[in-house]
């Protein structure tokens, strides 16, 4: 009784049991709704995806004669082969996730008619930005590989 | 010994009338008395306000707009949930059983018909339903925030029609997904995020098929409708449907507030007081309650009982929407395309119609089209109701003194109206211009 009355007269600044419980009680209940939404959002972003890998193998590079443009529709990559370099450009149509398909002048979009030259920048239609090139490596094994995660600047080869 | 079977006999004798008596506690009403006891002690009535203004039932104010949304997503919950019963959300199974449907199971295709014509009447009938509130100003104050719950109930109606439109994995909805995902991958930072969370993978396959099935059929229903609920229970704590200001015969507005019920001592009978903070939504004493009687008051107010009238009202509008539902279901077939085929897009691919406002949109201007103009639009939405503070006209079709709101709104109606209807008929081949005729 005394030590509370003491609490209260040394100073209006000073916290009350009760009101610091109430205050730690409230931080916990928030707490707790903040870190179940941020659980609940990783539980939601897939670590794995079960669809296609993002990295795959396309073959050696004497499958692609010099001046191929080999679109794999499956993969949604055309590869690209010159005299002794080797690139891959995304077929997804950067306007709405369409197949791009090769044509003389470079791609065509089948859906909304954005058209690209041969190396993926736009040159009509509604399409916002050029095809994305993806990194080509060789593998120990002699194999090209292409990784749809690690998009690299336009015109960025593979010397083979 | 007989005493004992004449007793049993009597029980058998009154057994139907003490059964039917012990779950509808009142007779069929033949008096004002009898008429407030049902909707007061009826669980599904009682939601229901004893008494109505007869401006909420007349046919031109509403149009029935509202209840007819909440009759759509009652239809579409149980045509649904049978649905179900035959549906495997799995990209192998899932088009195969759309033809099942068709072949091998009664009543499916007016099943799957209902399903699909309700769903695009629901986002249609909302709009309206959205399109009537502005012009009669029924979002004014105290009716604000139930204006917000009825911009989420838009939302959702559009992401429940849009997650819907995947299930059947046909070349229709495989593409529409892709747009409209692709659409909603504009957004600045969280774009590509937003996208890969929703279809769980970095295209349209089965990881997406099974969220949008998951969304559709239990995340975005139960939040639906808890909104609903919620939407409900505001209309009648705001007073009802909007009314104009000025009703004949009422009271002078300033004398139009009763005193908070007064903390009454007395057990039997309990005093109920409706107090109201606008004028425009004045109630006297509504009742006397007694044991599960109501008494009615004499109200100065323009009103008629729930029952009947309300109540058949409500039950026409049903009827109404059943019978144009199941004839529309009856001559015109849910459209299903060829299986997926994820290497041959159709050209012009196209999302679902409601949707093709924004991608005519985004095919100007990805950004401002997909993304910066919808935003805008609907923080407008958001906002509207505490952008514009007058009190004037509300309860009435195009009230003058609305003139430069209503111009306002139904010029984005008519706008958006329009790029939807460029979207649909006037687009072909590479999204070039066409002519339907």
């Amino acid at each position: 009784m005394e030590a509370a009355t003491k609490a209260v007269e040394s100073g209006a600044k000073q916290m009350h049991r009760r009101d610091f419980l109430a205050w730690l009680s409230g931080v916990g209940v928030v707490g707790s709704a903040l870190a179940a939404v941020f659980s609940t959002f990783f539980f939601m972003k897939p670590r794995v995806t079960f669809g296609q890998p993002n990295r795959f193998l396309i073959g050696r590079p004497e499958d692609y004669p010099a001046g191929a443009r080999v679109a794999i529709d499956a993969k949604r990559v055309c590869i690209v082969r010159d005299a002794n370099r080797v690139a891959a450009i995304s077929t997804t149509c950067t306007h709405l996730g369409c197949i791009v398909a090769p044509s003389v002048t470079g791609f065509q979009c089948p859906c909304h008619g954005s058209q690209f030259d041969v190396d993926g920048n736009v040159t009509g239609g509604p399409a916002p930005k050029p095809l994305a090139w993806y990194r080509v490596s060789l593998t120990p094994s002699g194999e090209l590989e292409v990784d749809k995660d690690d998009e690299i600047a336009t015109g960025t080869y593979l010397n083979v | 010994m007989s005493t004992e079977k004449n007793s049993m006999v009597k029980t058998l004798a009154e057994l139907p009338r003490n059964v039917v008596r012990s779950i509808f506690r009142n007779p069929l009403p033949s008096s004002d008395r009898g008429r407030a006891a049902t909707s007061f002690t009826n669980f599904f009535l009682h939601i229901q306000p004893v008494r109505v203004s007869k401006q909420t039932l007349r046919p031109t104010y509403t149009m029935g707009l509202g209840l007819i949304s909440f009759f759509l997503f009652v239809i579409l919950t149980v045509t649904g949930v049978l649905l179900m019963f035959y549906y495997v959300p799995s990209t192998t199974q899932a088009y195969g059983r759309m033809l099942d449907l068709r072949s091998s199971v009664a009543f499916g295709v007016i099943l799957r018909n209902m399903h699909r014509w309700a769903a695009h009447a629901m986002v249609a009938v909302v709009f309206l339903h959205m399109c009537r509130v502005f012009l009669t100003g029924a979002y004014k104050p105290p009716r604000e925030f139930n204006w917000l719950i009825g911009v989420a109930l838009f939302l959702l109606t559009l992401f429940a029609s849009f997650t819907g439109y995947l299930l059947p994995w046909d070349q229709l909805a495989f593409w529409a997904i892709t747009v409209g995902t692709s659409i909603a991958g504009y957004a600045p930072l969280i774009g590509k995020s937003l996208r890969f969370l929703l279809l769980g993978d970095a295209t349209v396959g089965q990881e997406a098929l099974l969220r949008f099935y998951v969304l559709h059929v239990v995340v975005i229903p139960l939040a639906m409708g808890l909104f609903v609920a919620v939407h409900f229970w505001r209309i009648r704590k705001d007073g009802g449907l909007a009314k104009p200001e000025s009703e004949p015969g009422a009271a002078p507005a300033a004398a139009a507030f009763p005193a908070a019920p007064a903390a009454s001592t007395a057990p039997v009978p309990v005093t109920t007081v409706v107090t109201a903070a606008a004028p425009a939504r004045r109630f006297t004493i509504q009742g006397l309650v007694r044991g599960p009687f109501v008494k009615v008051g004499t109200l100065d107010e323009d009103t008629v009982f729930s029952w009947p009238s309300l109540l058949v009202a409500e039950l026409f509008v049903l009827m109404l929407t059943m019978a144009a539902l199941i004839a529309v279901s009856f001559f015109f077939n849910a459209p299903l395309e060829q299986p997926v085929n994820v290497m041959h897009p159709p050209n012009p691919a196209k999302a679902p119609w409601y949707f093709l406002g924004l991608q005519e949109q985004v095919s100007y201007s990805a950004f401002w089209g997909g993304i910066g103009v919808p935003a805008i639009e609907l923080l407008l939405l958001v906002l509207l109701p505490y952008i514009d503070r007058g009190r004037k006209g509300v309860g009435r079709w195009f009230a003058r003194e609305r003139l430069l709101a209503n111009s306002i709104f139904l010029t984005f109606a008519v706008i958006n109206i329009a790029l939807i209807v460029i979207g649909t008929f006037f687009r072909g081949a590479n999204w070039q211009f066409v002519s339907p005729f």
